[in-house]
């Protein structure tokens, strides 16, 4: 009997415990789940992609800020959008699905491109993967008021000096980024975007959507799709050292200004930062073609070998001449990432990451 | 820029801003493009003042700062040392010459869709470089008079970066290839890039416009 009570008891006893340990374990596992940064950049993705916006931002870049409009609808599966810059000229792009349009009225030119990637023009992240998270850090900074609202606010830090990094303010109703900033490893700002009016309405006329450039008489100018990467258009010169964790994601040709050859064209990511490598099977200089003789005012040197860094909207270009090629790698990475990889451009060998 | 627009201003980045006040700042940006470049230069201050307190700037560059927004000075609490700041004035180069030049990447782009032996392709193209070229020069001047203070602060500090060195043409359609394999948001950069215009357009190619034939008509 006395067994029994004593058994009872201790039941008795351990089952609150239990529910006690059970509550105290979930409650940070749900509070972990709401907040989890990654899932909110997930959200922010989806929201960009899918749902229907219009709104005025302002791009602040180099000490210049521009005031841009951003109009983005999904209808029937279809998605278009239109950008167009407020200031100025007023030059527009507008995607249809998987065509992209550059009016730009200053040069009495309109720009049609297709384009493969269909992410919209706002942007997104990728997928943070096991990949991404070996060299990027994510974490939710204390929630912050932006344009009257609640937002999240999200860091993506990188983990060294090779990469840029973010901080997002995405609204707690719509995960729509209302603020962005590229950063960089010491979290200096290096460009943002603040948005000044966001709606987002449920339907949104054709009008919103269509150019407000007048097209006429202005030159149209359409691209052919990128060429085919084929042995022979491809140089022999590859990149044999690569930056942490950077590897090659797409090898192409591709014809750049008025070369007569094309360009081999690699490209390396580590999963969200990305960087190109151009490689001129030889010097412009050497291009049949390229007048000088005759050019009255030979200003830009568009027949000399580039050389050295150059600052490219908000990333570098390095430039290098490796056996008589033209190399140059360009990505919204730092200065040091782009030169490390222009300068290990060599013959021959295998890259290191592959 | 007036007490009261810097107010609006301030409140505006730290996100404070009540809507109605932002429609009208916004409103007022749009029309001012004196205020416009005040408002960029005033944010990226602002942000690297509030970025992080160990970043701050020396008190020489400080009242640079404050003759480029309005000579006003700024709070006593500001003054440390810390070369990064100066790099917040490095990018008027740099956005001028690419802002500049992304007019004549794209009429070399251009070239790429003329068919072989159509015309004389090399000699038009560069015909409306050369005179792309002093358009580009021409709508950096005002920058670098206007932020002479800035500018002639930042040069020692940004000696490896030196975009006019490089044919920036080619650059540009370089950034373009690359815009279609980078990922969203960097994409994004790159297209605000390619759409911000100049403040100079390039009155100079439009002299021009039919010396490219272009092989696709609407």
């Amino acid at each position: 009997m006395i067994q029994a009570f004593r058994h009872h008891a201790r039941a008795g006893w351990l089952i609150p415990c239990a529910m006690v340990g059970a509550i105290l374990t979930a409650v940070p596992m749900r509070a972990w789940a709401a907040d989890d940064p990654g899932q909110w950049l997930e959200k922010m993705n989806k929201a960009l992609a899918n749902r229907n916006y219009d709104g005025t931002f302002f791009h602040v870049s180099g000490g210049r800020v521009e005031t841009m409009r951003i109009v983005h609808r999904v209808r029937a599966g279809r998605v278009t959008e239109r950008l167009q810059s407020l200031d100025g000229p007023g030059r527009e792009f507008v995607r249809n699905n998987d065509e992209l349009t550059c009016y730009l009225p200053d040069q009495h030119t309109v720009l049609v491109e297709p384009r493969q990637d269909r992410g919209p023009f706002l942007g997104s992240l990728p997928q943070f993967g096991a990949d991404t998270s070996e060299f990027y850090r994510i974490e939710a900074l204390p929630d912050a008021r932006i344009l009257g609202r609640t937002a999240h606010v999200i860091a993506v830090n990188p983990k060294d000096q090779y990469r840029f990094g973010y901080r997002l303010w995405l609204d707690e109703k719509t995960a729509m980024p209302l603020k962005t900033q590229l950063c960089d490893s010491h979290g200096e700002v290096l460009e943002q975007i603040l948005f000044a009016r966001l709606d987002m309405p449920e339907n949104i006329a054709d009008s919103e959507l269509a150019p407000t450039v007048k097209t006429d008489g202005m030159r149209w100018v359409r691209q052919g799709p990128a060429h085919e990467a084929t042995s022979s258009s491809l140089s022999a010169l590859r990149v044999s050292e690569l930056p942490p964790g950077f590897k090659l994601t797409v090898e192409g040709a591709q014809t750049i200004g008025d070369a007569s050859a094309p360009a081999s064209h690699l490209v390396y990511s580590d999963g969200l930062a990305t960087v190109s490598v151009f490689i001129e099977e030889q010097l412009p200089a050497a291009a049949p073609g390229a007048a000088t003789a005759s050019d009255p005012a030979p200003a830009m040197p568009s027949d000399a070998p580039v050389q050295g860094l150059a600052r490219v909207g908000s990333g570098y270009a390095f430039s290098t001449v490796v056996q008589g090629h033209q190399v140059t790698a360009v990505g919204e990475v730092p200065a040091l990432t782009v030169e490390f990889i222009a300068h290990s451009v060599k013959g021959g060998a295998e890259p290191a990451h592959r | 820029m007036s007490e009261q627009i810097r107010e609006q201003v301030s409140a505006f980045l730290d996100g404070e801003l009540p809507s109605t006040e932002t429609e009208l700042l916004l409103k007022r940006l749009t029309r001012d493009g004196e205020l416009r470049e005040s408002f960029g230069r005033y944010a990226l201050i602002g942000e690297s003042l509030r970025g992080g307190s160990h970043r701050l700037l020396t008190t020489g560059f400080a009242s640079r700062v404050n003759l480029a927004i309005d000579g006003e000075p700024l709070p006593a609490s500001v003054a440390v040392v810390q070369s990064h700041a100066v790099r917040w004035w490095r990018p008027f180069a740099g956005a001028a010459v690419v802002a500049g030049v992304a007019a004549v990447a794209i009429v070399a782009m251009q070239q790429r869709s003329l068919a072989p032996g159509a015309g004389t392709p090399g000699l038009g193209t560069s015909a409306e470089i050369a005179l792309n070229a002093p358009a580009a020069v021409t709508s950096a001047a005002p920058m670098l008079a206007e932020n002479r203070e800035a500018l002639s602060y930042t040069v020692p500090a940004a000696p490896a970066s030196a975009p006019a060195a490089a044919p920036t043409g080619r650059l540009t359609n370089y950034m373009f290839a690359h815009s279609k394999y980078s990922y969203g948001l960097a994409q994004r950069g790159v297209l605000a890039d390619l759409l911000i215009n100049d403040d100079e357009p390039v009155g100079a190619a439009r002299a021009q416009p039919t010396q490219v034939p272009a092989r696709v008509a609407p």
